[in-house]
């Protein structure tokens, strides 16, 4: 039990450390943050693994939100590229990338395939009912927004005062405006921001457990469809002018990365602006991971196997 | 006749003044500000002219893009040299054989707390096996390693530094308030692009946040020492250097060690927040488990990471306390178990079991210790007899690490020249995520739980939160500041109550009042509830050692959890918004305020007991007439850390739908504009000095008005 243990030890790690260093690194490395949603993962995976195999790069895999510390990572050269950048809600990119009107330090690599859209959704057992969980139909003629007021008694929460309640766009800066866009279209509810995706989701599965009716903002592609039977409501259609009076704009969702990969990595950047993942190839995957539980892993494996003759074709 | 009338009168009235002084004033003022909100009416709306002309956060974006590339190079370095170190260190843990890490993890824990504090660290690191996040929790040690390091050596240096120096301590002081008050979300992203993606900004943020309790308490430790010894020692000639190296940094020790075991604790709280800047580790595992809403996933993680602090904490505390604990004799029979278990016989021989394994394994390791020492001995004195002899005596004395060397160079032989050594087998891995999960699910969708979480709800909503929210919007921004400013006066001083303006201004300038209100709303009722339930049950575990020895356990778990873990049940169960702010934030913020009570009651002298037994007084008389008033400071202490605690908690709680200035710390970070989360959270500092400083200036007050200070 002697008091100097701990400086003598570290000192004998530290020497064993040395002998053991990891001496080769090779020069085809990139790095890259798995996005925070499974969607966004399946994505990056499926290009992350065509790189890898077809290409012989080795990626470096990242944990981080999604949002402006991936762009400021870009920008800084900690990150090689990105995967599936959604426009709608990625303010901070029109800051950098040249073709949304920002100064070139991110370069825009190509569009994924998918291609998003957002909107207004309730549980199908509100217009339906379920009989087998013995949920009566709260909003039988519920349809687009139009519809809304007269439901209003059976939305209403807490916190929205007597009113119908929108479980809103959780995140301030996506720029959603959903009170205003509620205000504008007539419609007498209150927007909840739930603060984060995280509460959001799981409010939403909370009350879908419960069988309570609610109305909630949602996008697709997007996995709590798979695990939910969700009905979107019709909004007026998409028109800048009279945003936020509207829907959503369709999102081309795409890669983006260091300008650095145009010039050293030009294969690399090959494959990504060919690649053309579709919402239809993405949304099995989804399911098997998310309402399956399988391993996301495997799921992009087993998919990359059965389709080469889809991938081969984004090859340069 | 009238003459006895006119006199009992006043004398009522003066009775109450003199004895219930606070009281009537406090509802007074309580009265007048409900006559003022109702004639107001509406939120209160800040002068529109300053908010235009103030523009602090713009002003802040732009000086952050200038100077970021002056900067970026350097400390870009400093990344490059951090990242160095942690590989190495991670390197070794994972790709070394892992039973050879266990043994080195587990070795200090036997070497400075015995064989109880060896026995938890056999169990953390094993936990990390069985749950299979052996990789992940080697990545998380290095982190902590290497920013403890970092944190440690600036730290013990500027709190010299500052011992010596009046001036210096002035200033760093404000600093340091500021460095534990800031919400590290606010320089998370700066430390994230300053000094890497991944590790390097996650160490720098951690150093940053950890470093305040080291340089405090070695400051505080190097001062208390008595004057007269450091005259003692010019006496004898020391110089002002020798004096402060040889006499009053050993003497400061002890709060040294303390200030570092204190700051590890700081360091793993923010393991889950790194994950935010891409870092590696346990808190990925918390925030995956978090994005996909699998509470048993993030469970698991929090548990590795409890464990791992538990063992850092008791480890380095037991450091402090080596002298104490002394070289590990024990004479009696190890106690696993409570004393009240001994009765029972399979305790009582597992018990016996393991301190005779314990002993023979001690006998074991000196023997072996004892035969290297004379190996090596007679070796080195065939060329110099006298270094041998003080060699062997040096050796003798570290019997514990030689014998730890030997092992851990055997263990490295075995590994090198036998296969002996597997991977740890799949078959003892266990992972409780479906069951809890399943749990989950069942809370959720049960009906009489729903029932029970709707009514707390609706009754913390209407009750307290919505009436607290409208009177504080409603009331004049003028008024409340005129409030706090006499408040600070009056217990304080000009100083404070400058302060005070000050930061109210800054406040209502930025364009923050009406979330300020919020988060103030929140943290009041948040504090409100933590004493309703806090103080008795400190008061309980006061009285009672079983009680204790249950909520103690528990109490370490809510401070050491990652908050993140129990975001996620308390929205499924409470739905987010400013109850499940206000829900978790209790959660967070309890511990502190139970602690003190405890330790209030359990202060006061012995005596009161047998003299107030002695008047007649009953348990509960004594308690309420005596006990509780008498410990009143020390409540006072620990309602202080809630509000620091609760208003720390203030940056999370808007990812549960919180409405303060910490979603305002949030936007920012989402629009990766540094001046709107630095703006808002210079709000929830300046908030939290005021606080901090109002109750300590009125605790102080109170100290001695009971003759106490």
């Amino acid at each position: 039990m002697t008091v100097r243990f701990k400086p003598a030890l570290a000192a004998v790690v530290l020497a064993l450390g040395l002998g053991s260093l990891s001496q080769a690194q090779a020069a085809k490395r990139l790095t890259a943050p798995d996005p925070d949603w499974t969607g966004g993962l399946v994505t990056c995976l499926v290009a992350q693994k065509i790189i890898e195999e077809e290409l012989g790069y080795r990626t470096k895999r990242i944990t981080m939100p999604s949002g402006p510390g991936v762009f400021e990572g870009v920008r800084n050269g900690d990150l090689d590229f990105a995967c599936e950048s959604w426009p709608s809600y990625n303010p901070a990119g029109n800051k950098y990338i040249t073709e949304f009107g920002g100064d070139g330090s991110v370069a825009y690599l190509g569009p994924t395939g998918i291609v998003g859209a957002s909107g207004y959704y309730v549980p199908r057992y509100v217009i339906e009912g379920d009989a087998a969980r013995g949920i009566p139909a709260s909003a039988p003629n519920l349809k687009s927004y139009k519809d809304l007021n007269q439901y209003g008694h059976m939305f209403k929460s807490l916190e929205s005062g007597g009113k119908g309640n929108l479980i809103g766009c959780p995140v301030a800066a996506w720029l959603c405006d959903d009170q205003k866009r509620l205000d504008m279209l007539g419609v007498d509810y209150h927007a909840q921001s739930m603060g984060s995706e995280t509460a959001h989701w799981a409010e939403i599965q909370a009350k879908y457990k419960r069988g309570e009716p609610f109305v909630a903002y949602a996008w697709e592609p997007h996995w709590i469809h798979a695990a939910l039977d969700l009905v979107s409501i019709e909004l007026p259609a998409y028109d800048e002018s009279k945003w936020p009076a509207t829907t959503w704009d369709r999102d081309v969702t795409h890669f983006h990365g260091s300008p650095k990969m145009l010039d050293e990595h030009p294969d690399v950047v090959h494959v990504l602006q060919k690649m053309d993942l579709t919402n239809a190839m993405q949304a099995p995957m989804i399911y098997a991971v998310d309402v399956k539980k399988e391993d996301i892993e495997e799921v992009v494996d087993d998919w990359l196997a059965a389709n080469e003759s889809v991938w081969r074709k984004w090859l340069p | 006749m009238s003459a006895v009338v006119d006199e009992r009168e006043p004398s009522w009235l003066h009775n109450l003044w003199i004895e219930h002084r606070g009281w009537v004033v406090a509802g007074g003022l309580l009265l007048v500000s409900l006559v003022i909100w109702a004639l107001h009416g509406g939120q209160t709306v800040f002068p529109q002219m300053l908010v235009e002309n103030f523009p602090f956060a713009e002003k802040t974006d732009e000086f952050d893009a200038w100077v970021r590339p002056y900067v970026q190079p350097w400390t870009r370095m400093i990344g490059a040299g951090t990242v160095w170190l942690y590989e190495l260190l991670v390197d070794f843990l994972i790709f070394t054989q892992w039973q050879i890490v266990f043994v080195i993890l587990v070795l200090p824990a036997f070497a400075y707390g015995g064989l109880r504090l060896g026995l938890l660290a056999i169990v953390a690191v094993s936990s990390w096996l069985v749950l299979d996040f052996w990789d992940e929790s080697m990545e998380t040690l290095s982190l902590m390693s290497i920013s403890i390091l970092i944190a440690v050596v600036i730290g013990t240096l500027l709190g010299v530094m500052a011992s010596q120096n009046d001036r210096f301590e002035a200033f760093l002081k404000p600093v340091l308030d500021t460095m534990q008050t800031l919400p590290s979300f606010v320089y998370l992203i700066p430390a994230f692009y300053l000094f890497g993606i991944g590790p390097p900004g996650a160490i720098l943020a951690t150093v940053i946040y950890a470093l305040p309790p080291v340089i405090r308490l070695t400051n505080l430790g190097i001062r208390q020492v008595p004057a007269g010894i450091d005259e003692a020692a010019t006496s004898f000639g020391a110089t002002r250097v020798q004096s402060l190296l040889k006499v009053k940094i050993p003497l400061a020790m002890p709060s040294i060690k303390l200030g570092i075991n204190q700051t590890v604790m700081m360091a793993l709280g923010l393991v889950v927040l790194a994950t935010f800047i891409g870092s590696p580790g346990l808190g990925d595992i918390v925030y995956t488990g978090l994005q996909r809403l699998n509470v048993g996933k993030a469970l698991e993680g929090g548990l590795a990471i409890v464990l791992m602090a538990i063992v850092l904490d008791r480890v380095t505390y037991a450091m402090g306390h080596v002298e104490q604990s002394g070289s590990g004799k024990h004479d009696h029979v190890f106690r696993l178990f409570p004393q009240s278990l001994e009765n029972f016989k399979p305790v009582l021989y597992l018990e016996y079991g393991i301190d005779a394994a314990w002993r023979t394994i001690a006998a074991g390791g000196r023997f072996v210790a004892a035969m290297v020492t004379a190996a090596v001995a007679r070796t080195v004195a065939l060329i110099d007899s006298d270094f041998a002899a003080r060699l062997r005596e040096a050796m003798l004395a570290r019997s514990f690490l030689l014998a730890s060397l030997v092992l851990i160079l055997l263990l490295m032989l075995l590994d090198n020249y036998t296969d002996l050594f597997g991977k740890f087998p799949r078959d003892w891995e266990y992972r409780f995520r479906t069951p809890v999960n399943q749990y989950m699910d069942e809370l959720v969708t049960s009906k009489v739980f729903y029932a029970i979480t709707t009514s707390i709800k609706e009754g913390l909503y209407f009750g307290l939160i919505n009436p607290l929210n409208q009177f504080l919007m409603g009331l004049p921004w003028w008024y409340l500041t005129a409030v706090l400013v006499a408040a600070a006066f009056l217990f304080s001083g000009r100083a404070l109550a400058i302060g005070t303006v000050v930061g109210l201004l800054f406040i209502g300038a930025a364009d923050l009042w009406l979330f300020g209100m919020k988060t103030l709303s929140t943290v009041i009722v948040s504090v409100l509830i933590c004493f309703i339930f806090g103080v008795p049950l400190g008061i309980l575990a006061a009285y009672n050692r079983t009680i204790e020895s249950f909520v103690k356990p528990v109490l370490d778990t809510m401070q050491t959890l990652p908050v993140f873990v129990y975001l996620v049940p308390v929205v499924m169960l409470f739905s987010a918004g400013q109850v499940s702010a206000v829900i978790a934030t209790v959660i967070y913020a309890l511990p502190p305020l139970v602690r003190c009570t405890t330790l209030g009651i359990r202060e006061l002298p012995e005596q009161i007991n047998e003299v107030t037994s002695s008047f007649g007084a009953s348990v509960l008389q004594t308690l309420a007439k005596i006990k509780v008033p008498m410990a009143i400071p020390a409540i006072m202490v620990g309602v202080n850390q809630a509000i620091m605690m609760a208003l720390a908690m203030e940056v999370v709680t808007p990812l549960i739908g919180g409405q303060g200035l910490g979603m305002q710390v949030f936007d920012g970070m989402n629009r990766a504009s540094i001046g709107i989360s630095l703006q808002a959270g210079i709000g929830i500092v300046l908030l939290a000095i005021i606080l901090d400083r109002l109750s300590q200036a009125w605790t102080a007050t109170q100290r001695r008005a009971m003759g106490l200070a």
